[in-house]
């Protein structure tokens, strides 16, 4: 963990109302890996005072080295203020953060499931396995087709399924039913969104009686991302508690349920 | 230039700080995780996490809410207890050279003689500091620290049990912070920390709740400060022991100001939220504004702003 600025390379609207926001990369995030996390302090002084918590959502080669990126809607001051930023802007930065997604060295089929800008750290995710050769199917699930992540800019290797819960775009429904399709097809699953996503994939994971081991990165009101403010609790079946930030975001969906 | 300053001058085991800047308890865990980032030994001072004689999960969420240039806190006590904090954490704080303080709260007077209990003579605890001021516990905290009575009680409780030096941590939720403060060092309290969150609450609109799953919190940020700096100023014109200030400083500037207002030793809070680096570069800035004003003493400036009346 350090902290430090980093330079805006790209800044622009993907698709619907969500940004992508190209970052250069500094030593800082040499060592990263799909699942961790930033903070970035989005203003110049001390209002707004606290960082915003963003996962990586991709790595690329920028004609001037290495780049990562964060994907983000506006919700609010923090994220308007980070829309707003144009090439050359300084962004500063709190990071790498949070322990990431974990697959096993020798899966072959993995599932991803990725609920609204959920999907921001998964589709990295998704670019490291098929990378790797193993199979890789990505399902993209949201409201409405403006709240997809374009598949065309996935690469070839990747399966994509999308969910709208208004059949705007894809298979009517919600993610749970190509989850509950491919939990038997696939040796783990990884997935990201909002917390009513995570009690509906476990109770489908339950049910299937599969015992597929299933990663869940998780979304938290954090104020500092690093295990000192403790904001981000949650609070685990079996008792106790647990930081977001610190002894996460991933967590075994099944220690969360 | 010496930064140095010891916060127990009247207490036979002194509580002597290399320079004065400290972390304020519960902004910075109980240390360890920061330790593997940055060098601890360089800071004058570290608080321990909130710390109560059994583990506790905390609040609820939310706990916490940003509000214009702070933030809102309502963490209610999670700690690892006391027990744990002695067998796991102290014996990590016994290998380092800056004195560790451990934060304690009590639900009735005789657990703060607990605590105090417990912890004497435990191997890297060098003093405590007795919170008789959190606005989100339903019992004790805050209830000790608007009553001089009460606060008498819960210092001659500690007292009594420890030979380890303490700072009792004061709440800005009283009208005067004066008597309070007064009847602290009266029944001996080796200095005080001023002060803790202000109790605060902020609404969602789009919930039409509030933000916090406890409705109210404690304020705390840059948005505190003047409050925070006006009690320091208080607090020191009628005690001769020493005050730490803690409450909305973000800069080595900051820590000069609560210098000037009568403060001995300033924390830094929720800075480290937003910079793990904070207090580290509070420190830099400090000894950057003394060389660059031929400060070689903090005692040059310690309470020079404070009219005499």
């Amino acid at each position: 963990m350090r902290r430090f600025e980093a330079e805006v390379t790209e800044s622009a609207r993907l698709y619907g109302s969500t940004h992508v926001l190209w970052l250069r990369r500094e030593d800082a995030l040499r060592t990263i890996t799909p699942g961790q996390f930033v903070m970035l302090t989005c203003g110049e002084g001390a209002d707004p005072l606290l960082g915003r918590a963003m996962s990586i959502h991709r790595l690329r080669e920028g004609s001037a080295g290495p780049e990562w990126s964060i994907l983000f809607d506006i919700v609010g001051r923090g994220t308007e203020w980070l829309s707003q930023r144009r090439d050359g802007d300084l962004v500063r930065v709190v990071g790498p953060l949070g322990r990431g997604f974990e697959p096993r060295p020798r899966v072959q089929r993995l599932l991803l499931i990725g609920g609204g800008i959920g999907c921001a750290p998964l589709i990295w995710l998704a670019d490291e396995v098929a990378a790797e050769g193993r199979e890789v199917t990505l399902v993209l699930g949201g409201r409405t087709e403006a709240q997809i992540f374009p598949p065309h800019l996935l690469p070839p290797a990747v399966e994509v399924i999308v969910t709208t819960e208004d059949g705007s775009l894809g298979e009517r429904g919600r993610v749970t039913a190509p989850f509950e399709r491919l939990l038997p097809w696939c040796d783990q699953a990884f997935a990201c969104g909002p917390e009513p996503m995570f009690g509906a994939l476990h109770e489908v994971a339950r049910r299937s009686g599969l015992r597929k081991p299933v990663q869940a990165l998780l979304e938290a009101r954090m104020g500092c991302g690093f295990g000192i403010c403790y904001s981000c609790a949650v609070f685990p079946r079996r008792g106790g508690v647990k930081l977001v930030c610190h002894d996460g975001p991933m967590f075994d969906l099944r220690d969360l349920y | 230039m010496d930064l140095g300053v010891n916060l127990a001058p009247r207490h036979k085991v002194e509580l002597r700080l290399r320079n004065p800047v400290m972390t304020a308890s519960g902004t910075f865990s109980n240390g360890l995780e920061i330790a593997r980032h940055f060098d601890v030994d360089e800071l004058g001072g570290v608080v321990s996490k909130g710390t109560t004689l059994r583990p506790r999960r905390g609040n609820p969420t939310p706990r916490t809410v940003e509000t214009p240039a702070g933030m809102i806190n309502s963490i209610g006590f999670q700690n690892i207890g006391v027990s744990a904090l002695i067998s796991n954490v102290a014996p990590v704080w016994a290998q380092w050279q800056v004195p560790c303080i451990v934060n304690i709260m009590g639900d009735t007077v005789p657990e703060y003689g607990q605590l105090a209990a417990r912890l004497d003579g435990i191997p890297g605890v060098a003093g405590l500091e007795v919170n008789i001021s959190c606005p989100n516990v339903g019992v004790g905290g805050l209830e000790f620290g608007q009553d001089p009575r009460a606060a008498r009680e819960v210092v001659s409780e500690v007292a009594r049990h420890t030979s380890l030096p303490f700072l009792v941590k004061l709440t800005p939720s009283v009208s005067d912070i004066r008597p309070i403060a007064e009847a602290v060092a009266l029944a001996g309290g080796h200095a005080l920390t001023v002060s803790n969150t202000i109790p605060a609450l902020a609404i969602d609109p789009k919930r039409r709740q509030p933000h916090l799953a406890t409705v109210f919190g404690g304020l705390s940020g840059p948005a505190v400060k003047p409050i925070t700096m006006r009690n320091v100023y208080l607090a020191s014109s009628v005690v001769d022991i020493p005050v730490v200030a803690s409450g909305g400083a973000m800069s080595g500037l900051d820590v000069v100001e609560f210098i000037m207002a009568g403060a001995s030793a300033v924390q830094i809070g929720t800075a480290s939220f937003v910079d793990p680096e904070a207090p580290w570069r509070c420190l830099r800035e400090l000894r950057a504004w003394c060389e660059a004003e031929g400060v070689s003493s903090l005692d040059e400036i310690r309470g020079v702003a404070r009219r005499l009346d």
